[in-house]
């Protein structure tokens, strides 16, 4: 893959990464208060899936390139 | 009769309140794909400053904030400036490193004679 096409795939990983930690923070925050009487674990067990979830995408992203995809294989 | 709703009504609303924070989250593209977290960025973006314009005049704070400055500050080429002197000075180190070594010991082969 193209220098250019490999950076846009890391711009999009590091905004991914920074919108799913911040929707898990807030996630975590809504029911740590709601249900778990404001203690930290459920903020920090949101926080870390949305990192994971941040993890696996940008992972599938970079892998993407050098998997065959459904149209190549119809064609096959 | 009331004392034993109230419990209820309260897990009600905060089951409600989680569901509907959850909903909103899955719904927005937030959770889901890069490319839809970015496309969820973007409208963020879009939308905050109207809205916080709409919000400063309805509260007649107007006169009273000074107006933002335009900051000309971009992060990202801060860091790739960064980055880029960070690599050439490490490319230079060995040069400089053996250039000042046989500097100093000139300088102490002076003193000596």
């Amino acid at each position: 893959m193209s220098e250019k096409e490999l950076g846009k795939k890391w711009d999009r990983c590091l905004a991914d990464g920074v919108t799913k930690l911040g929707t898990g923070l807030g996630l975590g925050i809504v029911f740590s208060v709601l249900f778990f009487k404001r203690r930290t674990w459920p903020i920090t067990l949101f926080s870390g899936a949305g990192l994971g979830m941040a993890y696996a995408n940008c992972q599938n992203d970079l892998r993407s390139h050098y998997l065959p995809h459904r149209s190549q294989k119809q064609e096959l | 009769m009331a004392a034993r709703i109230w419990p209820l009504v309260k897990l009600a609303t905060k089951v409600t309140i989680a569901g509907g924070a959850v909903y909103v989250a899955c719904d927005s593209g937030l959770l889901g794909s890069s490319e839809q977290g970015s496309e969820a960025l973007e409208k963020a973006k879009a939308v905050v400053p109207p809205a916080l314009q709409e919000w400063i005049k309805y509260f007649g704070l107007e006169a009273q904030l000074p107006t933002m400055p335009k900051m000309e500050f971009s992060p990202v080429n801060s860091w790739n400036a960064g980055v880029r002197w960070t690599i050439s000075s490490l490319s230079e180190a060995p040069t400089k490193a053996s250039e000042y070594t046989s500097q100093g010991l000139q300088y102490v082969k002076d003193l000596i004679k």
